[in-house]
């Protein structure tokens, strides 16, 4: 009858081939597998990146300005594979650098974003009432509004306000401060469209007879919501947190590069920033940043898609 | 008809007030923009701040400065900047038009651009040509669109020399291509190629992905079944159900249109109203910034209500009541 009253290994079992269906599935598939690489490149070179770049990362390139060195606007050498940009730091180093802050914006906002729309998708789907009507109401005017201005003014106002320069030691590594603010504005802006999705997948799932089956064996709610429709819902949730991914980095870039961001850590975005002005001579402290940013959003896009076809061909946009 | 247009514009105004009170709340709750603006000059003294406060009219309590800006806005003046006290309406006035030259350009050509390229693809999924478009246009959607407009600048106007690489039009005593009307164009190509590139990304994955799964459907089956040209069948059976919800996203697109596209018009300097906002935020010039978001609200609004019109005539389910 239910499900639950099969052997525990036979429900392993089971769990663990319809992963290894997805599995096979997603392999067939050319641009996730591209994706997948490229993502797994990128996670390696946030870990690494401090390490094999060929220069130390300049702890707060604006306080440093007077020190323009020799090598400030050096065209690609041997010496400076990439250049070097408008403070004169290696570009190349730089890129290497900024790989784990774009790792530690897509990775965090994610996480919040997910935590968020799941228990709001999620109590709005399953429930209903008025939990459902006010995020209905407030996705409502995320859809027609165009949040990326208000972004900017919460940046602006909360980055004055706080220690924005600074860093917070967490587990030995140091987090920066005014990073982490674009960080929790963007996920405090981005999580209703995905809590509308959750609640959508809720609202499909809770029609289906398992949910009643399980509702007539008296399962408490908690149950039902995260033992029953979460797992079915899972693959949703996991195609969404990785285009999430992509479009917080992608965010943060902007936000750093119209001058909003953390002056005090070298994001892609930043990089870009502090070199705009001079356009016209450093072509490569711009070409090759930028880059960086495209490579890594169009791999955890391409992921997204791949997962989309191998998990669920129904969510496919 | 009239009566439901009635009825939707007098619905606006209390849905206008209140995204005006919630900005409003949200940006002096953040702090008065006096005392933030000094966070950066400590050398301000007390008596100037204060001086500052009354003549802005800050002194007062919120509920007091919110109920004198709607006096204000109602007779459509947006109120007095806080760099220089020069009035909202004077800077605002003078961008509007170039956001819109540009928007509109941009978000028209995308939008017909992008129907016969998703049809083309979708009509052979996964075929060398279908992989081509569809990873040209996830391109598109990764893509910073700033950086993007950078490197264009960098060949097109530092390197080629073909094109200018910031303003609407030329500086005094330059004109590009002989006339005002080509310096125009050429001013606009740019930014507009920008433009067009990100939002035909978006608009082929969405129109793409409808017309695969239209294609299947049983309607579509039945118009072949009865020996319809293959042509008819895709350009008048299949896209008008594929395109709908193309053309709510061109509708969202027209009403956040005057919001202008802040990055874009940063990047090429283009006097809209896109990087006015910018530049305000940057210097927390609230009285501007709410007058740029009142503006966007009302014109989201009003483009929501021509969608919805417009949606009677292309999809015949849709009734107004």
């Amino acid at each position: 009858m239910s499900r639950d009253n099969k052997p525990t290994a036979e429900r392993k079992r089971r769990s663990a081939s319809q992963w290894a269906v997805a599995w096979r599935r997603f392999k067939r598939s050319k641009t996730g597998v591209v994706g997948l690489i490229i993502v797994i490149a990128v996670v390696v070179m946030g870990i690494i990146g401090d390490f094999v770049a060929p220069y130390p990362a300049f702890p707060n390139p604006k306080a440093l300005t007077p020190f323009y060195n020799n090598n400030v606007r050096t065209p690609p050498n041997s010496h400076y594979l990439l250049g070097t940009d408008v403070l004169g730091t290696d570009v190349l180093s730089d890129i290497l650098h900024g790989t784990k802050y774009a790792l530690y914006v897509g990775i965090v906002v994610t996480a919040i974003t997910m935590a968020i729309a799941i228990i709001v998708g999620a109590i709005a789907g399953y429930f209903g009432g008025w939990v459902d009507n006010v995020l209905m109401r407030i996705t409502e005017v995320f859809l027609v509004f165009p949040s990326l201005l208000f972004i900017l003014v919460f940046v602006r106002v909360l980055t004055l306000g706080a220690g924005a320069g600074s860093s917070i030691n967490f587990l030995g590594i140091s987090i920066p401060i005014g990073l982490t603010i674009v960080v929790l504005v963007l996920a405090v802006f981005n999580w209703p469209g995905d809590a509308r999705m959750i609640r959508g997948e809720f609202l499909r799932v809770r029609e289906l007879e398992f949910v009643e089956a399980e509702k007539a064996l008296g399962a408490s709610n908690k149950r039902i919501i995260f033992r029953h429709i979460l797992p079915n819902i899972l693959s949703s949730i996991i195609v969404v947190a990785s285009l999430t991914v992509a479009y917080a980095i992608l965010m943060e870039a902007g936000v750093s590069f119209l001058g909003f961001g953390d002056v005090n850590t070298m994001t892609w975005g930043q990089i870009l920033e502090n070199n705009f002005s001079d356009a016209r001579i450093v072509w490569w402290a711009l070409l090759y940043p930028g880059l960086a940013i495209l490579i890594t959003v169009f791999g955890f896009n391409l992921l997204g898609d791949g997962l989309s076809d191998a998990l669920n061909p129904r969510l496919r946009d | 008809m009239f009566r439901y247009i009635v009825r939707r514009l007098l619905y606006m105004i209390p849905v206008a007030i209140g995204i005006s009170i919630i900005a409003f709340i949200t940006m002096y709750a953040a702090g008065d923009p006096i005392t933030l603006i000094k966070a950066g000059k400590p050398n301000v003294t007390e008596a100037t701040i204060q001086a500052l406060k009354t003549y802005y009219g800050l002194d007062k309590p919120i509920p007091v400065q919110y109920l004198t800006w709607l006096a204000n806005i109602l007779q459509l003046n947006f109120g007095k900047s806080l760099y220089g006290g020069q009035s909202v309406n004077l800077i605002l006035g003078p961008r509007i038009w170039p956001t819109i030259e540009l928007q509109l350009v941009s978000l028209l050509l995308a939008f017909a651009i992008s129907i016969p390229i998703a049809v083309y693809s979708a009509r052979k999924p996964y075929s060398k040509q279908d992989v081509t478009v569809t990873s040209f246009s996830l391109f598109g959607v990764s893509m910073p669109t700033f950086w993007f407009g950078i490197i264009l600048i960098i060949i097109f106007s530092f390197t080629l020399g073909w094109l200018p690489s910031a303003g609407s039009q030329g500086a005094a005593g330059f004109v590009w291509w002989g006339n005002p009307f080509f310096d125009q164009i050429a001013h606009l190509i740019l930014p507009v190629a920008v433009l067009v590139y990100v939002s035909l990304a978006q608009n082929i994955r969405l129109i793409r992905a409808n017309m695969l799964e239209i294609l299947r459907s049983d309607y579509v089956l039945a118009a072949r079944a009865s020996g319809l040209s293959e042509r008819k069948v895709v350009y008048s059976y299949a896209l008008r159900n594929a395109i709908t919800p193309a053309i709510t996203f061109l509708g969202i697109a027209l009403g956040g249109m005057i919001a202008g596209a802040p990055m874009t018009e940063y990047v090429f300097s283009w006097p809209g109203l896109g990087r006015q906002y910018v530049t305000s935020t940057l210097g927390l010039d609230f009285p501007t910034i709410m007058g740029i978001t009142m503006i966007i609200t009302v014109m989201t609004l009003i483009a929501n209500l021509i969608m919805d019109i417009v949606y009677v005539y292309i999809d015949p389910r849709v009734r107004i009541r």
